[in-house]
Formats: C-alpha cells, structure tokens, sequence
C-alpha cells in the first residue's frame, strides 16, 4: 500500500514524456513488421498488418496519459483555464456574475458573523449549555429576576441543580486614587463564578469569609482595568485599590472574554456581602438575579417542575397582589441574553438566505443562457470523444472558478458590510460590535459558495448536449428556457418578499417618527447628573448640589424655562409603581391584582411648561409648594381617568405607596392632571403615570437628577455653559448633556436600523431579480430574432411584437407576484413584533410593492422589448 | 486469424504479471508470450496492451528500463517489483477461486 503510494507520488513528482510512449510504440511496430516479414509477407504489407493488429496508435498514447497519476490535475488545470479564457473573452457576463454571487456570499456571510453572536456561539463560561436563568417574572418585570427573602430558601432545598448563584446587580463607583475614574462595580455571591465555570486568570475568586457583611474589602478586576491601568502587571494581585474611598484588595483577574450574564458592563466584582440570615427574615429582601447549572442529565423543564414547590414558598411570601401575576422563570442563559434580538436575528438570516437564493437563481440562469448559446461547441467537443464525465467535470469546473471569485469578492464585501453594521448599529444590540470575520465565518463562506457553484454548475452541465445540437435549432434549448422562467418566477417571488418586509418595517418606522409624543422635544437640552457616594453620602448635600446649580443655571443666557426631574421621557428609564400600590383616602383597598405598571417621576414647577405638557384640569405646582410641609402629585390623563372616573380629581388625596393606610404613609394632593405623555418607549404602549413635586426639603432628592432647560441659544454654546457652571462647583462631577430631540432620536436608532438593513437586503434582492428578468427576455428576444423577422414580414406591426414581449414577460411577472404575495402574507406575521402601528398585511403596503415590483420589472422587459420592435425582417431572415 | 477473445477485466493485469515472472521482456514480447501461450486464442488488443502496463508501473508491481533488446535496438523492459510479486500470488489465488467457482455452477447445473 504505502510502496503504491510512494511509486504514484514518484510518477506524480518527476513525470514522465510523452516521447518515451512513442518510442515504445515504434519499436512494437517495427518487430511486429519484422516478424510479419518473416513470415512471408512484403515489407508493405508488413508494416500494414502491423498497424491494423496493434490498432489505434493516437488512441492508445491518450491512454497511456489517462493512466497517469497527475492526470486528474491536468485535465483540472486544463479546464480551469479554458474556463478563465472564456470568462476573458466575455467579461461583461463574468463580471456580472462575480458581482451578483460577491452581493449574495457578502451579505449572508456578514449577516451570519452578526448572527452567529448572538443564536450559534457558545458563551464564555464552562460547558455554558447547562447554564440556566431561574427566577420570578411579573407584569412589572418581564425579565426573571430574584428577592432575598426567597433565594436563600430556593438555594438550601433545590434540587435540579449542581449550584445556584446570583448577583445583585451592577453600580457605577469611583475609583477615589490620583487619576480618579467612574467605573461599573457587579457585586456577585461567592460562588458566581466557579457557578459560571470561570476562572481568574490570575489571582483568586472569593472565599466564603469574604461574602458576608463587613467581611475583608477585596475585588476582582476586570481583563480591560487590567490592561488599561496596571498594563497587564502580574504583580496587581495583593495590591490595594480606593473603591468609593474603601481600600480594597485586588486578589484576581478576570478572564478577557468574561462577561456578566446579563452583559452589565463590569469593571469590578465585589463580593455582594448580604446579610444572608436578615434577608431570609426580610420581606421581599434584596432584589437579586438568580443563575445556575443544571445538573447533568436534567432538562430545563424538569428543572422547573422540580423548582415548583420552592416557587410555592416563594408566592406565599408575595403581597397578595401580586400572587395571580408571578410566574416561574427557567430559561437558558442564551435565551436570557438574546431575549429580544433573537427574531431579529432570525429574521436577518431568513433575509439574507432570500438574497442568497435570488443571487444563485440569477447565476444559474446567466450560465443556463451561455450554455444554450454554446450547445454547439458543447456538440461539437462531444462528437470529437469528450466524455459526458468529462463534459460535466467541465462546466464544474467553470462553476467552481466563478464561484470562487465570487467567493473572494464576497468576503471583501462582507468585511465592508460588517464594517458598516458596526457602525450604523444603535447601542444595546447586544455582541454587534464584537462580531467578527474569523475562520469559522470564512469556512461558512466557503461553504456557501461552494453549494452555489455546485448548484448552478450541475443543472447546466447535467445533460450532455446530443448531436442533434450540431444542427441548430434543438429541443434542449426550450427545456433550458423552462428551467430560467422557472428561476425568474422565484425570483420574483422571493424579491416580493423581501420588499413587502422592508415596506412593513419602513412604514412602521415612519408612524414611530411621525406619532405624537405629547410633548415638544424642540429646543429642550437635558444634562444627566449622577453625584459620586463619597463626596455626597447625604440626600441632604445631594439637594444642596443641585439648587446651587439651580441657582447658577435658571437666569442664565437665552433659558427660557428650568426643570429638574429624575428621568425623561418618552422612554428608557424611569421609576415605576404598580396600580394597586396608589390609594384613594376615603376608599376600600384595591381588590385583587396588580393593575398593571404606573410610572412615576419627579419633576419641578416648571417641568410642564418646559415640555409643553398641556395641563388638562388644576394648575399644576406652583413655586409656593416647594417650601411646603404636604406633598402634591399630578396625574396623567390617562391615571386620572382610571381613578377617578367620573369624578373631579383636583384636591383628592392619594396614598403611594401600598395598599392599606398605614401611620406613616404619607398623604398627597392632587393638583393637577396633565395631558398623556409617550412613556413605555417609542413602540411601546403607554403607562399611566404620575409626577411628584421635587420640594426643596432632602427626603424628596437623590443622586441622580436630569436638568431640563428650554432655550433659545444652539446646543453647543448652551453645553459649553453648563459644563462650565458644573465644573465651577465640583470639576469631578460627570456630565452628560444632550437635546432632548437627541435622546428621543436614538431611541428610534434600533428600528431605523432594523429598516435600514431590511431595506437594504430588499433592493438588493429587487435589483438581482430584476437583472435576471431582463436577461431571461432579451435572451428570448435574440432567440426569436428570426421568428421576430417572420412575423414581420408576413405583416404583423409594431404592436403585435411588442405585445409578444410583453406578454412574455408578464407570463413571468404575473405567477411571480402572485406566488410572492402568497408567500409574503404568509412569513409577514414574523414581523408583528417590530412593528408599530402597522398590521403584518397593511393592504396598503402590500398594494404598493405589488404595484412598484410590476412595475420596475416591466421596466426591464422595456429594453429589449423596443430591441424586439426594432428588428429589421430582411437583416433577421438572412443570419443564420 | 482468429477472433480475439475478450479479456476479463482485470484478467490482462495478472497475465502481463505471470508472463513476467521468468525474465524481464519489452511490450512486444509479452504480447507475443501470451499469444503463443494461450495457443493464439489470447489476441492482445495491443492499444490496451500499453495502457495496461503503464498503468502497472505506476501501481509500482512492475518497473521499467530502456535496455537493448536482442536485434541491438533501444527497449522498455518490464521486470516484476517485489509489490508485483506478492500482487500476483494474490491475483492467482483469486482467479483460482473464481474459475473453481464457475467450473463448479458449469458441471452443476
């Protein structure tokens, strides 16, 4: 075997000339002659009989070189060249064909490196599959969260899982040393990250003794901390470090792909030091997230039955509203993290497959055209002993040289494209910006392209071209055309799809531009304030902060109106109640239930004025308030309604917080009720909501406020100055400024987006189907040039050719559409959740693309069908 | 002359290899050998003949070299390789076993 194999290697290194076969030959010839010669006959005759006995010479040298070892190669490289010299000589059909297969391996190989993040690849953890998300959901909280008062319960008596772990969340904190920095601190249980399956990859995690209250103050620091301040020096383990003006013990590093499992960013772990024995006393305790690892052989649904008796444990302690509303949560750690992306993703990769399959049908159908126009040169090679193998092996190749071009290109496009995602990408499309091209996504490009070449390889190069086709007109050349209308047909088809999704999503994102906010976002800049913990622990130097920036911000040049409020609208943060926490004085308590979500904020006399928030009924806070002892709330519109139907709300008085009056439950006063306002987000639904009266008095303040100045002058002068008046009063203190008609923009970033890119995969899917269209009718119009002639000759005019055409091209047209509409009405319902204010079967959307794609796709029959009608019968009758 | 009988496929491999086994020899003589020793029932069809060996000595069971032959001209001589050698018990054996086979089904039945 290996002596085989060493001699073919041999034979396949040094080679062998042709030269010697021949001499072989000869000498064979001359003896036979000799030995007929011998035998009586003359020496003519001899070397005839010779001749005639050994057979055909040329034959039996091609046979000789077939048996070589390389001879595959050869006939590779043979091809291949004579591939790449018919490609030369016709570089307007290759190029399009490079470009159509780099538009279709480009984008599904960029849209698969984005997609592969976030459904395929395996996260940063130890045997990550087995990792699950435990929890609780309610209306108020969708995404599973924990409380204390139950963990440790559910932690001592689980059973499906090998651990259970859980982290309270991430905060920013200072890091208080010469070259002070903002960073984000996760504090996390002791056993998080051997849960997890991380480890350090220098240092230590924590010990047991280290999570627990006034435990030793240590941390682990995150790769990139490493890196950027201690420039990945070893030595940073035992070193101490100011945390929010702690000293604290740096005992490790995280890995570099380390990243929370909610994807928080994380600068720090420290240890969440619960008091574990007062939180099982306390009720709800900490809010917490919950993570844990399976146990081998348990499924996730056997893990939440076996956690249902624990969930039990968990809703006696839940007030009774919200018992009907909890339900129990386990769910993958993927799925967790994916949560909303994932049908985008979906829907990316649905996209881009549609584009991939228009750019192959397009190919297939370029070549199927070139390979009815070389019928005879296929004959002809056939007649002249080409075997059908080698015939097929042919066009193979052809195909593989294309799509490997194709292929390169595409990658090219890819790295482009990716390029371009990143950078239209909105914050919060979670692994975007670490998408990459790397081996595993070149490989899938490789392979797509290689599928590509063999599917439009195989159909043409299936059938051997009879020698019939020597004679011209054939039977062949029609079923060809059947298989290209058949192409052209799902072309169509698929585009359909493809611009009736991207329609959907563009009309969708204009009624979320379009939608009426219920405020005036125009000319209002905001400025986000978060005080640090150590330079103001109290509420009291926290008011102190900002009325003093209040004072030096309010008369300021060109501010027309000042507010301060703790979030704003119409989406992202803001504080949030449920409906059956609010208490009417003089009423029964709530029934049963949580009556959904209400959001709240604070806000300051002016905050109405400043957004141009109609005040519907009262009047508002007045400046006289602030100073007051009581407390004043006004209600949206829509919570006033729910209230107080019927009723007047101004001078009721509400309880906040809980449902039965309690001692210390303060009382507030409705003054006002105040138009609705968008609050759930651009595409979410609206939340009644509340605003509290920010008094001048501490218990009303925190650390985090948002200023919110209506003005006259441009931002950059306005930012300028109130950056400066910050920094007069503590340099420290970040800043983050921008107009409020920014903040709203960039909520709609991700939608934009989302259309942005179905958009783009759209046209290209219209512009590919549209190239194949006309190249299906041109080539039928240069097919028929001689029954064109004919026609015309024997009278027909002008119109009766065109209507030829058209007809032909109709006949694509129509099926297509219609089988695009089936398919587009069917797969449209994906989409219902991107979409705002648009049914997934607009029939006005759906009649416009139907109208645009009839449209353009008549428009490219057009050429060739005004070259149809300008044949000239006696120039048509004469060619061949 | 009489019809040439039709080799079995593969059958031209092990009687190249058999009829090497005394000496080496040139093209011609083999087909001659097998000729004569198949009392001319054998023609070799010599445009496989060539094939046929070539495609031995790439397989490594037979080796070529230009010597003189016995008339002083230039020849390729085949001679059997080791790997031959072993290759050709091998394809005797089976051959054995196969025509005992047929012979079997013919008296049978």
């Amino acid at each position: 075997m290996l002596n085989e194999f060493l001699a073919r290697l041999r034979f396949f290194i040094s080679g062998k000339s042709y030269g010697e076969v021949d001499e072989e030959v000869r000498f064979h010839l001359d003896q036979q002659t000799e030995a007929n010669i011998q035998a009586g006959m003359s020496r003519e005759e001899a070397r005839r009989q010779a001749a005639i006995a050994f057979g055909g010479v040329e034959r039996a040298r091609e046979q000789c070189r077939e048996e070589r070892p390389g001879y595959w190669l050869e006939t590779f490289v043979q091809d291949a060249r004579y591939a790449v010299r018919g490609f030369l000589r016709n570089p307007v059909f290759s190029l399009t064909v490079v470009l159509t297969l780099m538009l279709g391996i480009g984008s599904t190989t960029a849209v698969f490196s984005v997609v592969d993040r976030i459904l395929f690849r395996s996260l940063p953890y130890g045997d990550s599959n087995r990792l699950v998300s435990v929890g609780l959901v309610a209306p108020i909280e969708p995404q599973e969260f924990m409380l204390g008062g139950s963990y440790y319960e559910w932690q001592d008596n689980q059973k499906p899982f090998v651990a259970l772990t859980s982290e309270i969340g991430t905060e920013p904190c200072d890091l208080t040393e010469n070259d002070p920095a903002r960073l984000d601190c996760a504090r996390v249980e002791g056993n998080f990250l051997p849960t997890l399956g991380v480890s350090p990859v220098i240092g230590r995690n924590f010990t047991a003794n280290e999570d627990r209250p006034n435990g030793p103050p240590v941390a682990l620091i995150s790769y990139s901390l490493w890196f950027s301040r201690y420039h990945l020096d070893p030595g940073v383990v035992g070193k101490l470090i100011r945390i929010d003006g702690h000293a604290t013990e740096i005992i490790g590093v995280l890995p570099k792909d380390f990243e929370m499992p909610r994807l928080q960013a994380a600068d720090v772990l420290l240890p969440q030091a619960l008091d574990v024995a007062a939180e099982r006393r306390a009720d709800p305790g900490h809010p917490m997230w919950a993570f844990a690892r399976l146990k081998p052989g348990v499924s996730i649904e056997q893990a939440k039955a076996e956690l249902g008796p624990l969930f039990e444990y968990s809703l006696r302690l839940a007030p009774a509203p919200f018992r009907k509303e909890v339900h129990l949560q386990v769910r993958s750690l993927r799925d967790r993290q994916v949560h909303d992306v994932r049908l985008a993703a979906w829907v990316l990769l649905g996209l881009v497959m549609a584009v991939l399959l228009i750019a192959c049908a397009n190919v297939t159908s370029l070549l199927l055209a070139r390979g009815a126009s070389r019928e005879k040169e296929l004959a002809v090679r056939s007649a002249l002993g080409a075997s059908r193998m080698r015939l097929v092996r042919q066009a193979l190749t052809e195909s593989f040289t294309l799509s490997a071009a194709g292929g390169v290109a595409g990658c090219l496009f890819a790295v482009l494209l990716l390029r371009l995602f990143i950078a239209m990408a909105p914050d919060g499309m979670p692994f975007l910006s670490k998408a990459r091209i790397d081996p595993r996504i070149l490989a899938f490009a490789f392979a797509t392209s290689l599928i590509c070449a063999v599917f439009f390889g195989l159909l043409p190069g299936m059938r051997k071209a009879g020698a019939e086709a020597l004679t011209g007109r054939t039977q062949t050349t029609m079923r060809h055309a059947v298989l290209r209308r058949g192409l052209v047909i799902a072309q169509i088809a698929v585009s359909m799809v493809l611009l009736a999704g991207g329609a959907l999503l563009a009309h969708s994102f204009w009624n979320l531009e379009k939608q009426s906010l219920g405020m005036n976002a125009e000319n209002i800049v905001t400025a986000a304030i978060s005080l640090g913990q150590t330079s103001y622990p109290t509420p009291e130097s926290q008011m102190a902060f900002f009325q003093r920036l209040e004072r030096n911000l309010r008369y300021g040049p060109g501010v027309a109106a000042f507010a301060i409020s703790d979030s704003l609208p119409p989406g992202g943060y803001h504080r949030d109640t449920i409906y059956a926490a609010l208490h009417v004085e003089g009423r029964p308590a709530q029934a049963s239930g949580t009556g959904g979500p209400v959001a709240w904020r604070w806000a300051t006399p002016e905050y109405f004025r400043a957004l141009q928030i109609p005040i519907v009924e009262g009047q508002g806070f007045t400046d006289e308030e602030l100073t007051s002892n009581d407390r004043f709330v006004v209600l949206s519109k829509l919570l006033a309604d729910r209230l107080f139907p019927g009723q007047n709300p101004l001078g009721q008085h509400l309880h906040l917080a809980g449902g039965a009056p309690a001692a210390n439950d303060s009382t507030y006063t409705v003054v006002g009720v105040a138009a609705n306002v968008k609050n759930g987000g651009l595409g979410g639904g609206e939340e009644p909501e509340y605003y509290r009266l920010r008094r001048q008095r501490a218990e009303d303040w925190d650390r985090s406020s948002v200023l919110i100045l209506k003005t006259t002058l441009p931002l950059g002068a306005t930012e300028a100055w109130i950056r400066s008046q910050v920094a007069s009063l503590d340099p420290t203190v970040p800043v983050d400024i921008k107009t409020l008609s920014e903040r709203v923009g960039k909520m709609a970033d991700r939608p934009r987006f989302e259309m942005l890119l179905v958009g783009f995969f759209a046209f290209t899917g219209l512009v590919l189907a549209v190239i194949g269209l006309y190249g299906v009718i041109s080539f039928f119009v240069v097919q028929r040039t001689q029954e064109i002639g004919i026609r015309m000759a024997v009278g027909a005019s002008r119109a009766d050719i065109l209507r030829l055409v058209l007809a032909n091209a109709l006949r694509l047209i129509v099926p297509g559409v219609l089988l695009g509409l089936v398919l587009a009405l069917a797969l449209s319902r994906v989409l219902s959740s991107l979409l705002f204010n648009v049914a997934p079967h607009d029939p006005v959307t759906f009649a416009g693309v139907t109208g645009l794609l009839i449209l353009v796709a008549l428009l490219a029959t057009l050429i060739p069908a005004s070259s149809a009608i300008r044949v000239n019968p006696t120039v048509a009758l004469r060619c061949d | 002359m009489p019809q040439s009988t039709d080799l079995l496929q593969g059958t031209l491999d092990l009687l190249i290899l058999r009829t090497l086994v005394p000496e080496p020899m040139h093209g011609w003589g083999i087909a001659q050998r097998i000729q004569q020793a198949s009392q001319e029932v054998f023609q070799i069809g010599q445009g496989s003949l060539y094939p046929a060996l070539h495609r031995l000595e790439y397989k490594g069971w037979i080796q070529a070299d230009w010597k003189a032959s016995e008339n002083n001209r230039k020849a390729k001589y085949y001679a059997l390789t080791r790997t031959g050698k072993k290759q050709l018990e091998a394809e005797i054996e089976s051959w054995d076993r196969l025509a005992g086979a047929v012979a079997l089904v013919l008296e049978q039945a």
